[in-house]
């Protein structure tokens, strides 16, 4: 109540309203038009991208839960739901079966290649020399030329006949002649072609990995270290406290990356291979791409799609979870 | 004198033991490359002479690949698709997500921080879960069968990561900008575009870096939406239409990957360490 109530005089929030602009409540007015108008341009602003993201990946990915579940096919417009059918038709093909044991072999050893030969690059990278720069920008090309692209050469380096890999081992007396019993056929022999794929992803992402620990190593200040070292702390004390968690988040978020995009890659393996000989080396994009777009089966091919994702799911969740603990 | 000496000794095994440890590395990352140099402009016949010494000329070295590759396929147009297509993209992408980053970055938006994480994990959505429904969409559209297609496509993971990497970059810029902007009579949009975005001029040319760089480096959306020999993108198109059952041409093969795929590689070889940047969160400065 103030005295002017007590008067008799309105409540000064109502006259406010009577009397036009009195100094307090329109200042208040005005900072909260001013939000409400910043609001709106920040969502305005938001918008077009916003959009861009849910009506291109967000509608797609439900889209992709309905195909799996319906029989959608490249020449019938007209889907009809089919339950669970997509699903349990993969579930008992062999070559799915095949297909998620590849992806996951493929997964794992591929991670434990560039997981030593990034952590050993990173490691020689740290250390100052001269040419550094130019050194640095020559090992991470792999990663940088497209994948497409970079398929072909290998593809030639993998030739059966013309190999250059065959062609230096055959010199070293590692394999006899072409046409002999120990001539590898790369692309042509089944546990070969697997490892062959593999090969061009671990070359592909050696760098990747390199380059993202190189970041947090780069990312811990000197002082914490010369502090710890002023203190006392041995080289492995220093390194199990101060550095791992450090870059721990980093190496995270690098993996994982590595993960989503080594599990979903078609093209090493499809531009290789096909997934053959005798879907030695089909993984599950492979299959999807082949099931969904060659035999025009969409509904079976999203479903196939689709089991990628309890094996993405857990990336993807830490993934958040490291993003959302960082400080902005 | 006896100590630099000792002192310069050291320096030099240091070195020489780090470019022995670098050596391995150097040689299988770039080997491949070199590989592509050298068949590219190597005669037909002697990439096929397994008795002599592959890695240099054993004939003279020719330009005829090249040759084959403007006159004879549809190399020509393949580069100017993909040139278009890396334009529109990237047009697509500074209109959306330069505002976008800003509103994110510097307009206190409630729920900012979560709506940017939710725009960058959509990056994360790998185009195999994707490309079955888009090309349901494509269809509808009438657009497969044309570049069009993958002009609608490629900001599918171009917008995602160059809104987080403007947010990053917006987030740099002193926030005093603004507001002196404001104080001298500016509106927001005028604050935006005529003070703010010519200071962001390296952040957005980052932006369109990898809106060309990322476009290029897809070949699943390339291979699954567009069938017509002569639309397709250089990715796409080298390995799908210069490769005619079992008759491979190495010579042009080779040219014609390296064309293209050396100027992407150098280009975003100089914005690596921003991609690196990007994905790990803006942790790393």
């Amino acid at each position: 109540m103030t005295t002017a109530s007590l008067h008799g005089g309105p409540e000064p929030s109502a006259r406010a309203a009577v009397v036009s602009a009195p100094a307090r409540p329109a200042e208040r007015m005005w900072w909260q038009s001013h939000s409400a108008q910043r609001k709106t341009f920040g969502y305005t602003l938001l918008a077009p991208a916003a959009l861009y993201v849910l009506l291109l990946v967000g509608a797609p990915f439900l889209f992709s839960l309905w195909l799996a579940v319906s029989d959608a096919n490249v020449g019938d417009p007209v889907a009809h739901f089919v339950g669970l059918e997509n699903f349990r038709a993969a579930w008992e093909m062999d070559t799915f079966w095949i297909a998620f044991r590849n992806s996951v072999v493929f997964l794992v050893v591929a991670a434990i290649f560039k997981g030593l030969l990034g952590t050993s690059l990173a490691f020689l990278l740290l250390q100052n020399f001269r040419g550094k720069k130019l050194i640095r920008g020559l090992v991470v090309i792999p990663f940088t030329l497209p994948i497409a692209i970079s398929v072909l050469s290998w593809k030639w380096m993998y030739d059966s006949q013309f190999s250059v890999i065959n062609w230096v081992l055959s010199r070293a007396g590692l394999i006899g002649s072409y046409g002999s019993e120990s001539w590898p056929v790369w692309l042509g022999q089944p546990h070969l072609a697997l490892a062959a794929c593999i090969a061009v992803n671990v070359w592909r992402t050696f760098p990747f990995s390199a380059i993202v620990l190189l970041a947090g190593f780069t990312a811990i200040p000197l002082e914490v270290l010369d502090a710890a070292k002023v203190d006392g702390c041995t080289f492995f004390q220093r390194f199990r406290h101060i550095v791992t968690p450090m870059i721990f988040p980093i190496l995270m978020i690098g993996f994982l990356f590595d993960t989503v995009f080594t599990l979903s890659d078609l093209s090493v393996v499809y531009l290789l291979t096909q997934g053959g000989p005798a879907n030695a080396s089909k993984i599950l994009p492979v299959l999807a791409y082949q099931i969904g777009i060659q035999a025009g089966n969409l509904g079976r091919g999203a479903a196939i799609a689709l089991f990628l994702v309890p094996l993405l799911l857990p990336a993807l969740i830490l993934v958040l979870r490291n993003i959302k603990r960082r400080e902005w | 004198m006896a100590t630099p000496r000792t002192a310069r000794q050291k320096e030099v095994r240091r070195h020489l033991l780090v470019y022995a440890g670098l050596t391995p590395f150097l040689v299988i990352a770039v080997f491949p490359i070199y590989w592509m140099v050298i068949t590219a402009f190597k005669q037909e016949p002697d990439l096929y002479r397994m008795e002599n010494i592959p890695f240099w000329f054993n004939m003279a070295p020719t330009l005829k690949n090249f040759n084959i590759l403007f006159y004879q396929t549809n190399y020509g147009s393949w580069i100017v698709n993909t040139m278009t297509i890396a334009t529109w993209v990237a047009i697509i992408t500074l209109l959306t997500a330069v505002p976008a980053g800003y509103a994110l970055a510097r307009l206190r938006l409630p729920g900012a921080e979560n709506i940017g994480i939710a725009i960058f994990m959509t990056y994360l959505v790998p185009g195999i879960i994707l490309f079955l429904p888009l090309s349901r969409v494509v269809a509808t559209l009438g657009l497969q069968d044309s570049w069009w297609a993958l002009v609608l496509v490629y900001p599918t993971f171009t917008v995602p990561f160059c809104t987080w990497l403007m947010m990053g970059f917006f987030k740099t810029v002193p926030m005093e900008m603004e507001e002196a902007a404001r104080v001298d009579g500016c509106g927001q949009l005028g604050a935006f575009i005529r003070v703010v975005l010519p200071v962001s001029v390296p952040g957005v040319l980052t932006a369109v870096i990898f809106a060309f760089t990322l476009s290029m480096q897809d070949f699943l959306y390339g291979l699954a939406f567009v069938s017509p020999g002569d639309q397709k993108p250089v990715p796409v198109g080298v390995p799908t239409e210069l490769i005619r059952g079992d008759v491979y041409f190495w010579g042009s093969l080779m040219g014609a990957a390296l064309l293209v795929g050396l100027p992407v590689a150098i280009l975003y070889n100089f914005f690596l360490d921003r991609f690196i940047q990007g994905i790990t969160g803006g942790v790393v400065k």
